[in-house]
């Protein structure tokens, strides 16, 4: 399997796309390509003590970057010969099985929908973070790639976030819940309402495991596999769930450092305070997966380290020996709404 | 020339070809955004070798009417 990386995107580039990349090549045995600067790859190899390429990587060079300032939709048609657009077009040319990026969220998913192109029949392309929840993690699906949604592209986004559950986080019959403000199936606004029907349509066709609406408190303790929400709610829950995770992080840390007693205490606890750590660090878990995407393309953290970028390119191996794409192409009819007439006259056909 | 052009329509939103008029609207009927008028742009200039569209040229399309009087003037046809 040959990962393609950009090697200039995020704040800590390339030094932690070239980490990662060696750990990487090391721990999955995969080939990872760096696309980028090639002198300052090569720098930043020499800072890991690689005078020269190692076996299983290779270099593309790419001239440009795609700073935080370009305009997101446009910029992978701007620059043409940034490591974001060179990249992309490696995986869309079939030199490459999946794409991995810490840089410009907008212009990743801009430019993967639009040169590897979205899934025939899908609507939208969607983030898809695994966020930490009291059942070990959920997909959250969509966390900002869209985010004015209709119940179409919630749909859809249920479906995908199952197979992902299913397929590359090995939840069986994963359990589907809509991200609303209440269980009742009138709750919520319209986008909601309307949701709702489709993804009972598909429950009791036997396509997904819906279970209801669900609401974040039980989201976070762990209710479901599955979060689906519209982009802008998703955003603002990934965010909050983020925000709670530092805030409580933060409070304990200074509980435990408050008294000698305390500090005793947390001496103790060290190995469990780790692993609670572990629980919420986005680093662990490396990026999010875009899916929707003809092919697996991962963004990982803008401030990713080596360590992230590493976790990222296992999530990229993982993503693409899933079988995910595959089931989403085999399914896609049931994904859809009844097409339109298209006449202008608004019927339905 | 419309014919090809609606079936690359139909193709890229996943409608009949038939059911496409010149009245069809790509907001309103085809439930288009501002990536979808992209991504035709794109597939325009691979099917039609039409120079890229501008983000004033797609934001003043609005038929399917439109998009062929913008194409028959810049296809020199």
């Amino acid at each position: 399997m040959r990962i393609i990386v950009d090697a200039m995107g995020g704040d800590n580039a390339p030094q932690a796309p070239v980490q990662g990349a060696l750990e990487a090549i090391k721990e999955y045995g995969v080939e990872v390509v760096l696309v980028g600067r090639g002198e300052e790859i090569l720098e930043a190899l020499k800072k890991e003590g690689m005078g020269e390429l190692p076996q299983s990587l290779s270099i593309t060079h790419a001239d440009q970057v795609v700073e935080m300032c370009d305009n997101p939709a446009t910029a992978f048609k701007e620059k043409k010969d940034s490591s974001l657009t060179v990249g992309l077009n490696l995986v869309k040319n079939g030199e490459g099985d999946a794409f991995v990026s810490a840089g410009s969220t907008g212009a990743l998913l801009s430019g993967a929908t639009l040169l590897v192109k979205r899934i025939k029949g899908i609507r939208r392309a969607a983030m898809a973070p695994v966020v930490p929840t009291g059942g070990g993690g959920a997909v959250l699906v969509d966390c900002g790639a869209t985010a004015e949604g209709t119940p179409e592209f919630l749909l859809q986004f249920a479906f995908m976030g199952s197979y992902y559950a299913e397929r590359v986080l090995g939840r069986p019959e994963p359990k589907v819940g809509l991200l609303n403000i209440g269980t009742e199936p009138t709750k919520g606004t319209d986008l909601q309402r309307e949701t709702y029907r489709l993804l009972q349509k598909a429950k009791e066709g036997g396509r997904i495991n819906f279970v209801g609406n669900v609401e974040a408190r039980e989201a976070v303790e762990g209710a479901v596999d599955v979060i689906v929400a519209d982009g802008y709610s998703g955003n603002i829950f990934l965010k909050a769930v983020e925000g709670a995770g530092l805030f409580l992080t933060r409070e304990l840390k200074k509980m435990f450092l408050s008294s000698l007693k305390t500090k005793i205490a947390a001496l103790l606890m060290k190995d469990s305070m780790r692993e609670f750590k572990k629980l919420l660090d986005s680093n662990e878990v490396g990026g999010t997966a875009l899916v929707g995407i003809s092919k697996p393309v991962i963004k990982a953290h803008g401030s990713s380290n080596g360590y992230a970028m590493k976790n990222a390119i296992r999530q990229a191996v993982e993503f693409g020996r899933s079988g995910f794409i595959e089931d989403i192409m085999e399914n896609v009819e049931y994904m859809r709404l009844p097409v339109r007439s298209a006449t202008g006259d608004g019927s339905e056909g | 020339m419309f014919e090809k052009l609606c079936k690359l329509i139909a193709e890229q939103f996943g409608v009949e070809s038939d059911a496409i008029t010149k009245d069809t609207a790509f907001v309103d009927d085809l439930g288009a955004d501002s990536v979808d008028l992209m991504d035709l742009s794109m597939a325009l200039e691979e099917e039609f070798g039409m120079e890229e569209m501008d983000s004033e040229d797609i934001e003043s399309i609005v038929t399917v009417g439109d998009l062929y009087k913008y194409m028959q003037e810049h296809l020199d046809i």
